[in-house]
């Protein structure tokens, strides 16, 4: 078997790189792929919280690489879906613990294992982003639509544009999407994104506070149904399986007549 | 409550940050991909109309210069009226 490497990467922190991964990690899954989840935040251990497997971790990353457990030893599995593992970063090193050679050997370890291996990279474009594309072959972008993080994805994508050789394609995902900002011309709309970065789009997730329910309960929201950006996150792993879905309609449909009234006269109340 | 009454009903504002947010967001990502300094665009603008200027008379005030991307790569595109040669 030879798997699909995916680095999972923004250049900006804190725009949902590691929800992502999480929840991309757990839609491939459900839909039947074998699926390892590699932290690579090494010193910033985070993708085992969001998946409810903190307490689950004996063995990291830079335990495999430094040879002091075999690879199957460190990976955890998950506590629902058994075709999915996690492979922890280490919490006490920093991200020269492990380099590009060692990365690139792991992750065709992983590859013969699986059927997608999906890297969370650092935030940041210095060696811990360097470290985590080492070894992949696509790479997935993740923004939101500010000005600062659309500036930052634009430096990842300059960075994977020189690794041409090794990253084959790269695809942008649009987190914490506003609607109704972008309908009331507040935020930049989708077009606008795709239009400044002149880059793929594979999804766009809604802004959706089910996420913090979900990082609070260790179970990314794609596992659940009837939640929005879960439904975004299953959309976005079936086009990374090649399936043509369309974007999901985002459009905040017309208020009422009487709740336009109401927000008429009383500006104050949403609706 | 004139313009509230035009939103109301266009349900959109026309001059919201978004196309300010889009303006700013180009020009500043032209400038990161070519690792442009501020100031260095100008200077060399200067310096073009000076050395037309030594082969043609120029109508300055329609001197355009525009810096525009396309999938991910800057063009300049510089237009001189020219009036006549100076020979």
């Amino acid at each position: 078997m030879s798997g699909r490497v995916i680095v999972i990467t923004s250049g900006k922190g804190g725009v949902g790189k590691t929800t992502a991964s999480a929840n991309i990690g757990v839609a491939l899954a459900t839909s039947g792929a074998s699926v390892a989840l590699v932290d690579m935040d090494i010193g910033l251990r985070n993708l085992d919280i969001l998946m409810g497997l903190e307490n689950r971790v004996v063995y990291n990353l830079v335990d495999v690489v430094e040879e002091r457990c075999k690879l199957r030893q460190a990976l955890v599995k998950d506590k629902k879906l058994p075709n999915l593992s996690l492979l922890p970063a280490a919490q006490t090193r920093d991200k020269s613990a492990v380099d590009a050679d060692q990365m690139k050997a792991l992750c065709e370890e992983l590859k013969s294992m699986y059927d997608f291996v999906l890297v969370d990279s650092p935030a940041g474009i210095e060696q811990g982003f360097q470290n985590a594309v080492a070894g992949a072959e696509e790479a997935i972008v993740i923004t939101t639509p500010e000005m600062s993080a659309v500036r930052d994805a634009d430096r990842i994508i300059g960075l994977l544009e020189a690794r041409k050789d090794e990253i084959k394609e790269y695809r942008l995902v649009l987190n914490r999407y506003r609607p109704t900002m972008v309908q009331n011309n507040d935020m930049m709309s989708v077009d606008d994104v795709l239009e400044i970065l002149s880059v793929k789009l594979l999804g766009v997730v809604p802004e959706d506070e089910e996420i913090i329910v979900s990082t609070n309960k260790g179970e990314p929201v794609s596992g659940t149904d009837n939640v929005r950006s879960g439904l975004a996150y299953r959309n976005i792993a079936k086009r990374i399986r090649g399936e043509e879905v369309p974007i999901m309609d985002l459009e905040v449909k017309n208020p009422s007549w009487m709740s336009r009234i109401v927000s008429f006269f009383n500006p104050t109340v949403r609706v | 409550m004139q313009l509230r009454i035009f939103e109301w009903f266009s349900q959109t504002k026309q001059d919201g940050a978004r196309s300010t947010a889009k303006d700013r967001m180009r020009n500043m990502l032209t400038h990161d991909r070519l690792e442009l300094p501020a100031g260095r665009l100008e200077s060399l603008e200067e310096e073009l109309v000076a050395v037309v200027s030594r082969y043609f008379e120029l109508d300055k005030d329609t001197t355009q210069f525009d810096l525009q991307q396309y999938e991910r790569r800057a063009s300049l595109i510089a237009n001189f009226r020219l009036l006549r040669s100076k020979c």
